[in-house]
């Protein structure tokens, strides 16, 4: 995820003559005098500890209004609930799922996604932030740029889902060590293919100076995540796994904690990391094409 | 332009700088030439002022130098760094303050995003507490480090963002017109911490703007860019012998009173100019008239309700610069 | 800002009222990114839905409280498009107004109320449009024929009551803005109202008898659940008395409550 790597790797935007190698002017000037070393790098995580740790200090400066947004999400979540509880109720199991194992699939979506969209807020923003010339003050620190930004707002009323989420896998989900196990890496890939998927679209605004399309992605991504999509058949089914990944970042979680296969494990794990490296890829490619808020047209 | 050979790595060198944008889509789309082509030397412990009108390509040229935007052609080395490739490295060793845009955390004391900051740079927090003390003293913060960003004025939230720029003890700042927006106390406030930083602690300034005081009270050096192009670099000095010694006096005259006494005024360098039967503006050439003769000699000959001295805009500075012989 | 309905030289309210109305739709058919975004996300949702209620009929024997699976699709087809074709976020668009100081729109000659509520339907109809268009031609596909196309015909003017009830209604939230900071968890609030009790993710009479006959008393089954009985071929018009009178209702209380607001605004001068 370095700008600079990739730069380097990058001939056509760059520069005509071996931008590689400082100018001969300056090179023959520095001759004289070596510069002063580099001080050593800062761990990558300790700039993110610190820069979370920041984001949080912000969102709990109103601290009334954290805890009531949170509130609120909790009340959101719960209706969705209520729902699934009064659709099986009347319906009974419907192809392999049944209330329990939709309180699995509820409990891994609303984690991961407050994760993503609480504690990795920008995530959703990479557009917004391209287009409107917002990376300027992370391109301004010696940091991965992305890295930097996804931990850079907390945004409270997600963080609702994620208390939401993990305390109805507690209550509900029944939580002996293996499920929970195998519940923790099912919420560490949804979180990788959401803000992969979303630092993907946002990332178009790159190439089209602005962000509806990563918008719908978005939408739907998290619509169809909400529906246990095993239940439908064919076309429809291959749609919401292969295209929008919406299957792997709930249903196959939830089938693995009710019913381990490695097979299942690990192809979601796959997709998980190809997400997560095809937004970082489009975003690092993408950088190149930043400019800084100067193309933004409302066209 | 020559470089001193003594000299370690020069600040920034520029070769045919260049940067193209595209606007629109479609059949609507053109290209935008921001930076044409800007070649640039500037030696350490330099001051140097970016100055040209709005759209002239001054922020796509420092954002480049910076490692922002990567340019469509040309090169650069800012610190021995090539600024886009080497980014990374090269934000350890600079600053850079965009006045429109803040690195400060709006809700949090500037010294919990100092904490931040000292970690992402690295900086232990021994050193961060004698820094933040430093910093304090030199730039004047007082109780403001410890104030949310959201409560100060722009004038004390622009001070800060400067000490978080420092922070880090760059070489060299990078400020995207800094003083804009700020009242006129505040913009003369933080030039004089700006030449402060540059004597005292050796720091290379280089700064856009298009305030003509800007140049004058913190440059040494004016580098003036128009249509994406340098079109003229001069020390400071010269032109504050030549087109900076120009200031333009308004003076309203009291109604029922003409103008007439003061349209001659038979002063040396004095153009006076009827702007209403009651309003006349001066361009005054310090150089051949002080102010004051001028203010004096027109206070004695007509009642005067109101009166103000300031510099001509910079545009008018720029087509002066432009057509000095060189 | 919404709806900048000029009110000048009018006598009636039927002038700025109607020139507010064309104002709104003129301005939503200038936008068909935002038509072609409501009709795609209506779509997808409707889609989903849909299709698990319709594979849910199907598991359950072909029938679910009275619904077939094909009645089922032509029910969520209608509910989706009550629902979708309004504003997403209209409260907290209308809080934000208020809270910025309408002074300006409250000293003109018509009710703020009535001039609102005219741009917001005429904006919305284009985007109701597009719903019930992809909703038909959606739930032909994946349902059938309509189970009865005399119930599907008085269905088009129950979509119309029922978004007009859910702009009002969401005009009467908004106005807590006028004593409240904050309007978005009215918002959140409101909005699972008519999810759940509204009848829009699900047919009333899934829920338990008390609880459905709680729910039809309510104003928010006449934005959902109304004109999907009847898309669902339920030919019961007394459906639309009832809507019509939770309308005047609503136009009634949103009215008073804005009265109240502007009382509360010039007191405080906030």
């Amino acid at each position: 995820m370095t700008v600079s790597r990739d730069a380097r790797a990058n001939g056509r935007d760059a520069v005509d003559r071996g931008d590689d190698e400082p100018p001969p002017s300056a090179a023959e000037a520095g001759s004289d005098r070596p510069e002063p070393p580099d001080p050593a790098p800062v761990p990558v995580w300790r700039v993110l500890a610190a820069t979370s740790t920041s984001a949080w200090r912000e969102a709990l400066a109103n601290r009334a209004g954290f805890w009531s947004q949170i509130a609120i999400m909790i009340v959101n979540d719960v209706v969705w609930v209520v729902f699934w509880f009064l659709f099986f109720d009347r319906v009974g199991a419907v192809r392999g799922w049944d209330l329990d194992r939709l309180v699995v699939l509820f409990a891994v979506l609303t984690t991961s996604a407050g994760i993503v969209l609480g504690l990795l807020n920008n995530a959703r923003r990479t557009g917004q932030l391209a287009a409107t010339g917002a990376l300027d003050a992370a391109l301004a620190l010696p940091v991965s740029p992305l890295a930097y930004l996804l931990v850079r707002r907390v945004e409270p009323v997600n963080v609702g889902d994620l208390f939401f989420g993990l305390g109805l896998f507690v209550a509900l989900g029944d939580p002996t060590p293996t499920r929970v196990a195998v519940f923790a890496y099912g919420v560490a890939c949804a979180v990788l293919i959401l803000t992969g998927f979303l630092v993907l679209v946002g990332s178009l605004s790159f190439w089209a100076g602005r962000s509806d399309a990563g918008d719908l992605g978005f939408h739907a991504l998290l619509l169809f995540s909400n529906y246990p999509v095993d239940i439908f058949g064919g076309a429809t089914r291959v749609f919401l796994y292969a295209v929008i990944p919406a299957g792997f970042v709930s249903s196959a979680p939830a089938r693995l904690v009710d019913d381990f296969d490695v097979r299942l494990a690990l192809g979601t794990g796959a997709v998980a990391v190809a997400v997560a490296a095809a937004g970082a890829t489009a975003f690092t490619v993408g950088l190149r094409r930043y400019t800084s808020g100067a193309t933004w047209t409302r066209a | 332009m020559t470089i001193d050979r003594h000299e370690p790595t020069p600040a920034i060198v520029a070769e045919g700088l260049r940067r193209t944008f595209h606007r629109g889509r479609g059949a609507d789309r053109q290209v935008v030439e921001a930076v044409v082509g800007i070649d640039l030397v500037v030696g350490r412990g330099e001051r140097v002022a970016f100055i040209g009108p709005n759209g002239a390509g001054k922020s796509t040229s420092i954002k480049m130098l910076t490692g922002i935007l990567h340019p469509t052609a040309g090169s650069a080395a800012v610190l021995g760094h090539v600024p886009w490739t080497d980014r990374r490295r090269l934000t350890r060793r600079i600053g850079t303050l965009f006045g429109q845009r803040s690195q400060l955390w709006s809700e949090l004391a500037p010294r919990s995003s100092f904490e931040m900051l000292a970690a992402i740079f690295g900086i232990g927090r021994r050193r961060l507490g004698d820094r933040i003390e430093e910093l304090v003293e030199l730039l004047d913060l007082g109780e403001l480090i410890d104030q949310p960003v959201r409560t100060q004025s722009l004038g004390q939230r622009m001070r800060c963002e400067l000490a978080a720029t420092m922070l880090h003890e760059p070489d060299l700042l990078f400020l995207d017109e800094p003083t804009i927006g700020l009242d006129l106390l505040a913009k003369q406030r933080f030039r004089e911490v700006l030449v402060r930083l540059n004597d005292e602690l050796g720091v290379t300034v280089f700064l856009t703007s298009h305030d003509v005081a800007d140049v004058e009270h913190v440059a040494d050096r004016a580098v003036v860019v128009n249509h994406g192009r340098i079109i003229a670099d001069a020390p400071v000095d010269d032109l504050r012998r030549s087109v900076l010694a120009v200031k333009r006096v308004r003076v309203g005259i009291e109604h029922g009173h003409a103008a007439d006494p003061v349209l001659d005024l038979g002063l040396p360098g004095v153009l006076a100019e009827p702007i209403s039967p009651s309003l006349v503006r001066f361009e005054v050439d310090t150089n051949q008239t002080p102010i004051r003769r001028v203010l004096d000699t027109v206070l004695a000959a007509v009642p005067v309700a109101d009166l103000s001295v300031v510099d001509p805009p910079l545009e008018h500075v720029i087509a002066d610069i432009y057509e000095q012989p060189r | 800002m919404r709806a900048p309905a000029r009110a000048e030289g009018a006598i009636g309210w039927l002038g700025p009222t109607a020139a507010a109305a064309r104002l709104g739709a003129r301005r939503a058919g200038a936008q068909p990114g935002g038509l072609a975004f409501a009709a795609v996300f209506y779509l997808m949702v409707t889609s989903v839905l849909a299709g698990l209620w319709a594979t849910a009929a199907d598991a359950a024997g072909g029938d679910i409280v009275g619904y077939s699976a094909v009645a089922l699709v032509w029910y969520i087809a209608a509910s989706e498009s009550a629902v979708l074709a309004l504003p997403q976020r209209l409260i907290e668009d209308v809080g934000i107004d208020i809270d910025d100081g309408i002074e300006a729109e409250l000293l003109r000659p018509t009710p703020l109320i009535v001039v609102r509520l005219a741009a917001e339907v005429g904006g919305m109809l284009p985007r109701l449009g597009a719903c019930v268009a992809v909703g038909v031609v959606l739930a032909r596909i994946i349902g059938g024929p309509a189970p009865d196309p005399a119930a599907l015909a008085i269905a088009f003017p129950s979509l119309l009551l029922a978004v007009t009830v859910n702009l009002a209604a969401q005009y009467a939230f908004a106005g807590a803005a006028f004593w409240l900071r904050d309007v978005r968890s009215a918002w959140f609030l409101y909005q699972k109202l008519v999810f759940v009790l509204g009848g829009m993710l699900l047919p009333l009479e899934v829920l338990p008898r008390w609880l459905e006959l709680t729910a039809k008393a309510l104003p928010f089954s006449a934005m959902a659940y109304a004109p999907a009985r009847l898309a669902s071929g339920h030919l019961e018009p007394e459906l639309l008395v009832i809507q019509s009178g939770w309308l005047a209702a609503a136009i009634v209380g949103t009215a008073a409550v804005y009265r109240a607001g502007e009382r509360h605004q010039i007191r405080t001068g906030a």
